[in-house]
């Protein structure tokens, strides 16, 4: 989870510096001009600590264990780093762009973002739907990604566009069915337009879906037979929100396109110790 | 007069108390296919973990599972006296062992003399309490033949835990056969999403990938963890009314 320790070589090094600076106080300050190139050469062997964002809907977003198994692929991808990250899953069910901003989620994140940050954005679900309270026309859907992007930067930090998740919709011959053609498009065209880099998870999750098949695909849904769970009592049939292993299935495939795309992040994947 | 004022006050504090629940705890004991696991070894999941959502507040469920534990490691190493200093009247204690005693390789290895003398003192020290011990049979492996039939991989040693259960009159779940059952209704290669297995660079956890027939991902402790709880209910029907309920 969330990992406030530091690695060994920087508690090392702290350690040494707070002896250095205890010597310096006591005996030499006069050194201290002298000394300081030395003592800032050791503060860049250590990564900085960043903080990673994410903003979007229920399929990103984190639930307490008694909806479980109900999994948002925010809740997994937040294992996959070492200490010097720490992911803030801000994800809320059933917000769109707008509503996002509207109720407030956005604003404490805008203003606590600090350079290195990274905001990973993926929205679409609550957006495209236009009898959803929460429905966002295309026009107001582009604007407010480039808002996340526009103040995002403005705090020297990275924003990172994933185009929304796909749907279990098969059609009648097996293939699998898009369902966010038009606002994916749209986080595409934002992406190129503003260089920003894109996760297209929308295509990635459909060639996943696909391989599993129509059937298969259910283990990675929240599909519960009636009696099955105590959170479900009547059983529960879903195409939209995952369980534990769709979550983290979905969770690796953004991974992997952190690590193909060689984001700055991907030099803070956690790394097993021997 | 007033005495009997007080009599009534105090009979109807009485039956205020009687209608609340008392607080349950279920200590789950056993190995690795058992045992909590941090986000670092994530998906690697015992089915404790999702076991321990069920129930509502007036149960708490202590998975003191172990990886590697046998019966004899799980006592020499002092895990067990302290639940057993702790268990109150009404507590539950799970018992599931065997992956590790029945290997004779393994340092953990536990004769099957001292299996049984083992799981009989969890049983006596358990009752001695005034607690409830539940004998588990251990989780099957994803072990099939050729023929695509599950294979027995706990034979004797659930064998010895079943002898106990008839001699001691301890509830038991059979989950070595339930489980081998719901692995042969996954069949051979549909069995793999319920277990740890990962390809190599899918999961920092696991960088040069994992194959595991013997522990779970998050789906397969999901899963054995439903399975425990349906056969816990048949055998203790007055603990359906400390499942935990959905608001409306």
């Amino acid at each position: 989870m969330h990992r406030f320790y530091l690695p060994k070589l920087a508690n090392e090094i702290i350690s040494a510096e707070n002896h250095i600076m205890k010597y310096i106080n006591l005996h030499v300050s006069k050194w201290i001009l002298g000394l300081t190139p030395f003592l800032l050469s050791f503060t860049f062997l250590v990564k900085s600590h960043i903080h990673v964002y994410m903003i979007g809907d229920s399929t990103m977003a984190s639930y307490t264990t008694e909806t479980a198994p109900l999994s948002g692929w925010g809740m997994p991808f937040s294992f996959f780093f070492d200490s010097s990250v720490t992911v803030l899953n801000e994800a809320q069910s059933g917000r769109s762009t707008r509503t996002f901003i509207e109720e407030k989620f956005w604003q404490p994140i805008s203003d606590n973002l600090k350079p290195g940050d990274y905001v990973l954005i993926q929205f679409g679900h609550n957006d495209e739907v236009p009898s959803k309270k929460s429905s966002t026309t295309p026009k107001d859907f582009q604007a407010n990604l480039i808002r996340y992007i526009s103040e995002t930067r403005a705090k020297n930090a990275y924003p990172v566009l994933f185009t929304p998740v796909a749907r279990r919709i098969f059609n009648d011959s097996g293939r699998i069915v898009e369902t966010h053609g038009e606002y994916a498009a749209l986080v595409r065209k934002v992406a190129a337009e503003y260089k920003v880099p894109l996760i297209d998870m929308d295509r990635k999750s459909q060639i996943f879906f696909q391989s599993l098949g129509p059937e298969t695909s259910k283990l990675c849904f929240n599909y519960l037979a009636p009696g099955e769970n105590p959170h479900y009592p009547g059983g529960n049939i879903d195409d939209t929100h995952f369980n534990e292993l769709g979550a983290r299935r979905v969770a690796e495939i953004a991974l992997a396109e952190i690590i193909n795309q060689k984001l700055e992040l991907a030099d803070r994947i956690y790394k097993p110790a021997e | 007069m007033s005495v009997f004022i007080i009599a009534t006050i105090s009979l109807i504090f009485f039956s205020f108390t009687f209608l609340q629940k008392k607080n349950v705890n279920i200590y789950l004991i056993g190995g690795s296919t058992m045992a909590a696991y941090s986000g670092d070894a994530s998906p690697l999941t015992g089915w404790g973990m999702p076991f321990s959502m069920y129930f509502d507040s007036t149960v708490t469920v202590v998975n003191r599972a172990k990886s590697g534990a046998s019966t004899r490691t799980f006592i020499e190493e002092g895990l067990w006296q302290p639940i057993e200093r702790d268990l109150n009247p009404g507590d539950y204690v799970f018992i599931h062992f065997a992956h590790n005693d029945e290997e004779p390789t393994k340092k953990s290895y536990t004769p099957p003399g001292n299996f049984k003398a083992n799981l009989v003192r969890f049983i006596n020290e358990t009752r001695a309490k005034g607690a409830n011990p539940i004998l588990l049979t251990p989780v099957g492996r994803r072990r099939f033949d050729d023929s695509g039939r599950i294979k027995e991989t706990h034979g004797e040693y659930a064998a010895l835990i079943l002898a106990i259960t008839a001699e001691y009159r301890v509830p038991c779940i059979d989950l070595n056969k339930k489980s081998q059952a719901l692995y042969q209704s996954w069949g051979l290669t549909g069995s793999k999403f319920y277990f740890n297995y990962l390809a190599p660079g899918e999961n920092p956890h696991f960088p040069q990938g994992n194959s595991d027939d013997t522990h779970f991902n998050e789906l397969g402790a999901r899963k054995i963890a439903e399975l425990v709880l349906a056969e816990f209910l048949k055998l203790k029907p007055e603990m359906a009314e400390r499942i935990y309920k959905p608001t409306e």
